[in-house]
């Protein structure tokens, strides 16, 4: 009778490789990933539907302050001024940053209206 | 003669907990990760206190000088680029420094609207 080898015992598959591949899938995700959430604000392009209507609520930003149709304010003050020149909380309100004003200061004044619930804000130039 | 048995060789470290573990990491990363293609140039975002977690949309990326990025286009390409996107009604996202001109980006958003360009999101780092 012929005589063949021995069974081999059944080898079990090595788990290096796999290994190596998911600690390069780890790495490549931990390098990629974008962490701590940004936010976002939506803003009308201006563009949109609903016209302008009601009394005139241009907010020019400055460096050091803002003014309400031309009357300076603390910006603490500026949602309570606008309360009397609102219709509705829809209602637009422009945003007219003076030259030389960086975005972090719109982006604030933006902050202080949105905390009154002011939403609809126009940038114009 | 009887010597004392050999002391038994300590057995390799359990790998499979490992295993365990770095597949929990790699679900985890993969979970929570927005793979985001990278900036092309340098942006600090301006700090907000309020708005949405922002998803992952198309990015116009404006640097500090205002010039313009979006894709693979730069400058003033971008507006033909954005009216050809192929999501016209998708919210855009404007990832803008925080030391850009403030007029900027009014000059920029009426240029938009007029590309096609309906819902536009600043977006900010949580403060």
């Amino acid at each position: 009778m012929m005589q063949f080898g021995t069974p081999r015992p059944a080898r079990r598959p090595s788990l290096t490789p796999m290994i190596d591949v998911v600690f390069l899938l780890l790495v490549f995700f931990m390098l990629a990933a974008r962490f701590g959430h940004d936010l976002s604000l939506p803003m009308d392009t201006g563009g949109g539907a609903g016209a302008y209507d009601g009394p005139p609520r241009l907010v020019a930003i400055t460096e050091g302050g803002v003014a309400l149709n031309g009357r300076a304010l603390p910006l603490d003050a500026l949602a309570e001024a606008l309360t009397p020149l609102m219709e509705t909380p829809e209602d637009i309100v422009v945003l007219r940053p003076a030259e030389g004003v960086a975005l972090q200061r719109l982006i604030a004044v933006s902050d202080a209206l949105r905390a009154a619930g002011l939403m609809r804000l126009v940038v114009v130039e | 003669m009887e010597f004392a048995r050999p002391r038994h060789r300590r057995p390799p470290e359990p790998i499979v907990p490992m295993i365990n573990v770095v597949f929990l990491l790699l679900i985890f990363f993969l979970m929570s990760a927005q793979i985001a293609p990278p900036a092309p140039f340098d942006v600090t975002l301006p700090e907000s206190g309020a708005g949405e977690r922002a998803a992952p949309a198309d990015t116009l990326y404006m640097d500090e000088g205002g010039r313009l990025a979006f894709n693979a286009v730069r400058g003033d390409a971008v507006l033909d680029a954005l009216a050809a996107r192929a999501t016209p009604d998708a919210a855009l996202q404007i990832r803008a420094d925080a030391g850009m001109e403030a007029r900027a980006l009014a000059r920029l958003l009426p240029e938009l609207a007029a590309h096609g360009v309906a819902k536009v999101e600043i977006v900010t780092r949580a403060k």
